[in-house]
């Protein structure tokens, strides 16, 4: 087989860019929210996402606000939980938080008539599905949570740190809290129908966990796990387009096999200090 | 004027129906170093947060620099705390975040400079500076997570020193130290007082932890203050006994306090 061909191909080079995309934003995302403990929040809000487009499907209106609406106002009601502040735990707040939103999604599946591949296809993705504007789409709304990450570079590594210090001494945590938050359901929101409900939480979890294995300091953390989501995704794609193997799959496979890599690699590293 | 003034007045928090902190009335005046002694559950960490805007108490005032917490919205809070430099329990930070020595001192600087401006050549050199006077310089481009447990705490200590504090609040910074680190965490603590003059607030549940430039001390019983005053007066073996529930001896030595068990 000519490589040059398939790169020739629009088809095949525009699934390859919006793997890329999704797999380098969700893998920056993740390095916040892996870096926060809280990679459940992913999940959730990922899920809130598909609650919104279930039912924007069932009620015949614009599927690409829904999802928006629905994680923004999931991610900001996220935001209500703070650890050590209620009295649950935030992972158990959490959990029943992603647990009600499977239900409402099952709940809209079982409303619906007709076909519901469309919908179904929200759990696995369809990125070979993906059109221009969404491409379009997702590489704004990364490129949006890059210039948050920037210019609030200082207050966000705070907040990863520790949130009883930024709020402490003064730095606007609630503000950029909130803000993160908002950003969070924004990126997950439009990464959904590309690489699906379950494939998300891999890319946000994997890329990051691994990249906090083996970087030092707070800027190579940052771009490895862009780089490892992104890597997740084009290899994760192109293992599964030659082998004939279903993407998903592939993608959340490879992401877990960069994450054992550099766990095994820190470990040999430590033994040798 | 430099700032650091803490008042409250009927200060209580309540939390699942219980009252966890009651003090009627406390001062805390510019420059003063004040220990806040106390047994595990006494309040000490409470009154800590409240005393910096972590927890809202139920009822009662909190001050600081003169200025009514409760009505401030989240902004103006911020910009009131700025000048306070924080070092919380180990539980309240992840230690485990590859973050290097001076990116973690250099958050000090975070809430000096507005939101939006990046640290300056200037910010960095009063990190650099700090690093250098804990003697931490070889420990610079380190990770956080590599380091021993008191050189972290020396280097919470330049991150809170590098955000040039008006007031520290340390919540147990020597706990699971050594009893050489502990000397020397609180030498330093010390040092910063007699040097900087800001007011230092540092809670322990050892009496022996608190340097002899600790001239005020709280003693906290079950949520209310059991004593506040001098030093010497209030860490005496009648109000230390109501506190500790056991019979003991004070021991002083080169102007420290060490409890001995009587019993």
């Amino acid at each position: 087989m000519n490589l040059t061909i398939y790169f020739m191909d629009s088809f095949f080079f525009l699934v390859i860019l919006a793997g890329a995309i999704a797999g380098a934003s969700t893998g920056l995302l993740g390095a916040y929210v892996v870096g926060m403990r809280m990679p459940f929040i992913g999940i959730c809000i990922s899920h809130s996402a598909m609650v919104g487009t279930i039912y924007s499907i069932l009620l015949g209106v614009n599927p690409v606000w829904g999802p928006i609406i629905f994680s923004a106002i999931s991610s900001m009601s996220l935001g209500m939980v703070r650890p050590g502040r209620s009295r649950i735990d935030a992972n158990v707040a959490l959990a029943i938080f992603f647990n009600l939103m499977l239900g409402l999604a099952f709940l809209g599946i079982g409303l619906m008539h007709g076909s519901r591949s469309e919908v179904l296809g929200l759990l696995w993705g369809s990125l070979l599905f993906v059109r221009k504007s969404s491409v379009a789409v997702i590489t704004i709304s990364g490129l949006v949570f890059v210039v948050f990450a920037v210019l609030f570079n200082k207050e966000l590594k705070v907040l990863l740190f520790s949130r009883t210090i930024a709020s402490a001494t003064g730095v606007h945590d609630s503000f950029v809290y909130c803000f993160f938050l908002a950003l969070c359901g924004l990126i997950l929101a439009v990464n959904l129908p590309l690489v699906g409900g379950l494939m998300i939480f891999s890319l946000i979890t994997c890329p990051a966990a691994a990249a906090y294995q083996i970087c030092t300091g707070h800027r190579s953390v940052i771009v490895a796990a862009t780089f490892f989501g992104m890597a997740s995704a084009v290899i994760g794609f192109l293992v599964s387009y030659y082998l004939d193997l279903p993407t998903g799959a592939c993608i959340v496979i490879v992401s877990a096999t960069i994450f054992a890599v550099s766990a095994i690699y820190r470990a040999l590293r430590c033994k040798g200090d | 004027m430099m700032g650091g003034r803490i008042s409250l007045s009927n200060v209580e928090v309540r939390l699942n129906g219980r009252s966890i902190l009651d003090v009627k009335d406390m001062q805390i005046r510019q420059g003063e170093f004040v220990g806040i002694i106390g047994t595990n559950g006494a309040g000490k960490t409470t009154l800590l947060k409240v005393c910096c805007g972590l927890i809202k108490p139920t009822r009662g005032t909190v001050k600081l620099d003169g200025r009514d917490l409760a009505g401030l919205n989240a902004w103006r809070k911020a910009n009131v705390r700025k000048h306070i430099g924080y070092i919380p329990q180990a539980a309240e930070y992840n230690a485990e975040l590859p973050f290097t020595l001076r990116e973690l001192v250099a958050m000090g600087r975070t809430s000096v400079k507005a939101l939006l401006r990046p640290l300056k050549k200037e910010d960095y050199e009063i990190v650099d500076n700090w690093i250098d006077r804990l003697a931490l310089s070889d420990r610079r481009s380190q990770t956080f997570r590599s380091l021993s447990g008191g050189e972290q705490q020396k280097a919470l200590i330049a991150r809170a020193m590098a955000q040039d504090p008006e007031i520290l609040m340390l919540d147990e910074p020597c706990s699971n130290l050594d009893f050489n680190w502990k000397y020397q965490i609180t030498e330093i603590i010390e040092q910063l007082h007699s040097e900087s003059k800001i007011t230092i607030l540092m809670v322990s549940h050892e009496t022996s932890l608190l340097p002899p430039g600790c001239k005020r001390a709280i003693l906290l019983h079950e949520g209310g203050i059991l004593a506040d005053g001098y030093i010497e007066d209030v860490l005496e073996p009648k109000s230390l006994e109501k506190a500790y529930q056991c019979r003991m001896d004070i021991l002083k030595l080169a102007g420290r306090r060490y409890t001995v068990n009587k019993s």
